[in-house]
């Protein structure tokens, strides 16, 4: 089925012409959701909020974007229940809108860290782990400064006890408490993960597990 | 008076006879305001005054490349509807000074050279020279221009996708920081030009406010440094990467809706070249109001506001009617537009300061009328030649300490992991291979991009180097099948008063007009960087190199690494130069370098470009190719371990020394397979027009490096040293 996915754009947002195309590749119509409008939440089946360096990671990754128009209308969205995915600084501007739990903070080593990670899928129960398995390892590329997910200890254990842990690193590269790389809320609609599924379409590209997501 | 004018010379690093020509050009004595911008347009760095005689020579172009003369970037016609724009520049001084900003600017720089052409920045390389890395402030430098590459680039969402990191001691004291950039137009996308036209049409200027940041950059950049370079730090400028991304989205997007006549990016010597050079290339004039200029400091003088190097500006000429939809899609993105005054029929550029009329000049009078030196030089004799090699004594396990502690062997990854290299979703091989492939949006081919130079060689001979420096990334190229296009050079050379240094100038110049011209790869864009000079210390001249090229497609590229355990190893030997230049790197001084000319380096380039093409065609079996880098077979082995497949080159390769295992062959390269008789077969009647040989030297193992019978290595603690940060 053809799906109508938005594809949030703010001002340092870079990774939204790779998102469009990874779901026009799928047969999905992705249009893009400017900033500072606000949208009509039936508008879309789906929504995507892709990666970059959100008005310029200036006061915390993700901090101004999640206090932005269109974010008024993703919170509406996702009382509805519908599907959102955040990538990279995605996933950081839904930690900021807390419409995700935890936060995400500068890799352990302070430094920014590009490569391959090996990947294990926890969980498949969400809009985005169509064709993964429990168990499965995928292999997908990070690039980020800030993807050391934290959360308090009671955060975490409510995490773990309703199933929000969606995918967790083989080598953890950035410090992420249990692993973490991916994350859903409680009602397992939202999910964000730090890796880059949009860039791991072929085989040309290193993997083409992102191929398992829809 | 007299007193005055020495002073006044030394201020704007101006020449008597500079000052003379100035003089008898204008009929006068140049006003206030004029000297600032004659110390600016006829510095090395702007004007180009002692290279520009030699740089005439890159005049080959052929059906790909159409004669662009005076744009910010070369352009490479792909056909199908693609072309590229492409250019490397340096940022060596302001680097030195400080590091992070100045090679976080640098990058920012060469995008802006791209995108202001109309073209979408697709990748980004680097080429980098350091000292010893025990040398003082060494590893600040080198840390500082990592995170200045990475903080810049990544922000700006275009990968980083190839390098090249090099150590010498003759870069204590000046490090050399090369970007390069490639832009792509894809169908429909329009090319903008820099020659300002239309009389009555508005002068505006776009992106972030005018600071003080940079004023007197270019002169800066266009001397020698004394002992105290730290008191240089006001003149760096300072970047900030999001407003740069946001510059290229709009300006792309004014292109687009064709708001624009003009366009030129806010370089070295800020408004005073873009201005000066959009009149004098389109021959016409401008009236332009200083205190129009969106300012972060409102103190700044008119002289401060020409001469500052702020970052992410550009100056564009639109049409009256278009401006207003011009300037709600710069507001959209959050980015100022100013109308500084307009474009007139008549070719004189008058600068005001309110009513005030500061000059009212012909651009040529400065552009134009820039001095051309013609430094002297001494033809060229060849270096360091020898009849017969002699082979350094070597012990393997102390030469091998000796490469691993001081850089001569390592991976990088603790550099290139700083970088995002596929951002963009097109990139198919990045920093971890000899060459970088990115997939073409329109056509699906590949386009590749290699980075070449080797100070090693260059210090050996310099006419030989710089043929290196463009035949090496070509060769790395062919062997994954693509096919050269176009070259784009950063001249970093010290003194050019200094005979030697113009004679090796000079001559790296000629070889690599011979060597373009042989590879069919016109030299289409470049900069030339002079008196990378510490008192009288001159770094090794290095002309950097930066390749173009085209694949068919991004699939099945072989790549530079082991891929399976027990296959075998084998050699492709030519021997254009033999050499013990990695071994005399590492402090042995009885190396040797022999050359021979007679061999046909271009033609073997060809024949390996077809290779990957005859590969796939005949099934043959191969996994694994790569060239033989400066130290020899051994070094190259190692380059090509991996976490779990290592190398036994005890019971085939028969050297005589240890020195014979690192000695350095120009061009070889290496190809593994499990079909040893078939491939060697292939090769055999493949390469039968060219004298080369044909060895198997080894094979591939699980976690085991073993040299020779008595040495091997550690693989763990190899792989553990190997990636290790310096």
């Amino acid at each position: 089925m053809s799906l109508k996915v938005g594809v949030t754009r703010f001002l340092g947002t870079n990774c939204d012409q790779d998102v469009r195309q990874w779901f026009s590749l799928n047969g999905h119509k992705a249009e893009y959701l400017w900033f500072e409008d606000q949208f009509n939440s039936n508008d879309y089946d789906m929504l995507v909020i892709p990666g970059g360096f959100s008005h310029g990671d200036y006061l915390r990754c993700g901090a101004l974007a999640a206090r932005t128009n269109v974010m008024k209308s993703v919170r509406e969205f996702a009382n509805k229940g519908k599907p959102i995915l955040g990538i990279c600084n995605g996933f950081q501007i839904l930690c900021e809108a807390e419409l995700l739990p935890g936060a995400l903070l500068r890799n352990k080593d302070l430094r920014f860290i590009d490569g391959w990670q090996t990947l294990k899928v926890e969980n498949t129960t969400n809009a985005f782990s169509k064709k993964m398995s429990v168990g499965q390892t995928i292999k997908l590329p990070i690039a980020h400064g800030e993807g050391q997910f934290y959360a308090d200890s009671e955060t975490l254990k409510k995490m773990v006890d309703q199933k929000q842990i969606w995918l967790t690193y083989e080598n953890n590269p950035n410090g992420s408490m249990l692993n973490i790389s991916g994350i859903t809320n409680a009602k397992h609609n939202i999910c964000g993960l730090m890796p880059h599924p949009e860039r791991a379409l072929f085989d040309w590209m290193g993997s083409s597990d992102g191929g398992f997501f829809l | 008076m007299i007193n005055d004018l020495e002073k006044k010379l030394k201020t704007y690093r101006l020449s008597v006879e500079e000052y003379e020509k100035i003089k008898s050009l204008l009929g006068r004595e140049p006003a206030p305001i004029e000297w600032p911008l004659y110390s600016a347009l006829w510095s090395e760095h702007c004007s180009y005054k002692s290279s520009k005689i030699h740089l005439r020579k890159f005049s080959y172009r052929n059906e790909r490349t159409p004669l662009m003369d005076g744009e910010n970037a070369g352009v490479v016609d792909l056909g199908f509807d693609e072309k590229i724009a492409f250019k490397m520049e340096s940022h060596n001084h302001p680097s030195f000074i400080e590091p992070v900003q100045g090679a976080a600017t640098g990058v920012g720089g060469i995008l802006r050279d791209i995108f202001t052409m109309g073209a979408r920045p697709i990748m980004s390389a680097n080429y980098l020279c350091f000292g010893d890395v025990d040398a003082p402030r060494m590893k600040d430098l080198m840390k500082g221009v990592v995170h200045g590459i990475s903080s810049y680039g990544n922000c700006v969402g275009v990968p980083t996708v190839n390098g090249q990191t090099n150590f010498h001691p003759r870069y204590n004291k000046n490090i050399l920081v090369n970007a390069l950039n490639v832009g792509y137009f894809g169908p429909g996308m329009k090319m903008a030009l820099s020659n300002a036209s239309g009389p009555g049409n508005y002068v505006v200027y776009v992106g972030a406010k005018t600071g003080r940041d940079g004023v007197h950059g270019a002169s800066m950049a266009s001397a020698s440094f004394d002992d105290d370079s730290e008191s240089k730090k006001p003149n760096v400028q300072i970047g900030d990467p999001f407003y740069e991304k946001l510059l290229i989205e709009a300006c792309l997007e004014v292109l687009e809706k064709n708001l624009v006549v003009a366009m030129q990016d806010m370089g070295a010597a800020g408004l005073t070249s873009s201005s000066f050079e959009m009149a004098s290339k389109g021959q016409v004039g401008l009236v332009i109001d200083l205190k129009k200029v969106p300012l972060r400091d409102s103190t700044m003088s008119p002289e401060d506001i020409l001469l500052s190097e702020s970052q992410e500006r550009m100056l564009l000429i639109c049409e009256p009617k278009n401006f207003d939809v011009l300037h709600k899609t710069f507001k959209k993105w959050n980015l100022d537009s100013a109308i500084l005054g307009e474009v007139q029929a008549q070719k004189k550029v008058k600068l005001m300061w309110g009513p005030e009329v500061l000059t009212d000049i012909d651009p040529d009078l400065i552009v134009e009328s820039a001095p051309r030196y013609e430094r002297p030089y001494t033809k060229w004799t060849p270096k360091n030649k020898v009849a017969e090699l002699t082979r350094p004594t070597i012990q393997f396990a102390e030469i091998l300490k000796k490469a691993l502690s001081s850089s001569k062997l390592n991976r990088f990854t603790w550099i290139y992991n700083q970088y995002d290299q596929r951002v963009g979703a097109k990139t198919a091989t990045a920093c971890e291979s000899a060459v970088a492939f990115t997939r073409l949006e329109h056509s699906g081919r590949g386009l590749a991009l290699a980075v070449g130079c080797r100070p090693d060689v260059m210090e050996m001979d310099a006419q030989i180097g710089a043929y290196d420096a463009v035949y090496y990334p070509a060769f790395q190229m062919a062997l994954k099948g693509a096919e050269v296009l176009a070259v784009t050079d950063c001249l970093n050379f010290g003194n050019p008063q200094k005979n030697e240094i113009m004679s090796e100038f000079v001559a790296s110049v000629d070889a690599i007009v011979d060597a373009s011209e042989q590879l069919k790869a016109p030299v289409i864009s470049g900069n030339v960087s002079f008196y990378n000079e510490t008192i009288t210390e001159n770094i090794v001249s290095t002309p950097a190199i930066g390749l173009v090229g085209l694949r068919d497609t991004v699939e099945d590229i072989r790549p530079d690494y082991f891929q399976n355990p027990f296959e075998m190893i084998l050699e492709v030997k030519l021997n254009w130069v033999e050499s013990f230049t990695w071994i005399n790197s590492l402090g042995n001084k009885t190396s040797s370098f022999k050359s021979y000319p007679e061999i046909n380096v271009p033609k073997f380039i060809q024949l390996c470009k077809n290779l990957d093409t005859e590969i796939k065609a005949k099934k043959i079996k191969v996994s694994a190719i790569k060239a033989v880098g400066l130290g020899g077979i051994t070094t190259t082995c190692l380059k090509m371990t991996t976490s779990e497949l290592g190398f036994d080159l005890s019971n085939d390769y028969q050297g005589v020394t240890a020195a014979d295992y690192f000695k350095d062959t120009f061009y070889s390269f290496l190809i593994t397979t499990s079909e040893l008789e078939e491939v060697r077969k292939f090769l055999k009647s493949y390469f039968n027009s060219i004298p080369v040989e044909i060895l198997k030297i080894g094979e591939t193992t699980q976690k085991i490096i073993r040299i020779t019978s008595e040495f091997q290595l550690d693989f763990d603690q190899f792989q553990k040293q190997f990636k290790q940060e310096i």
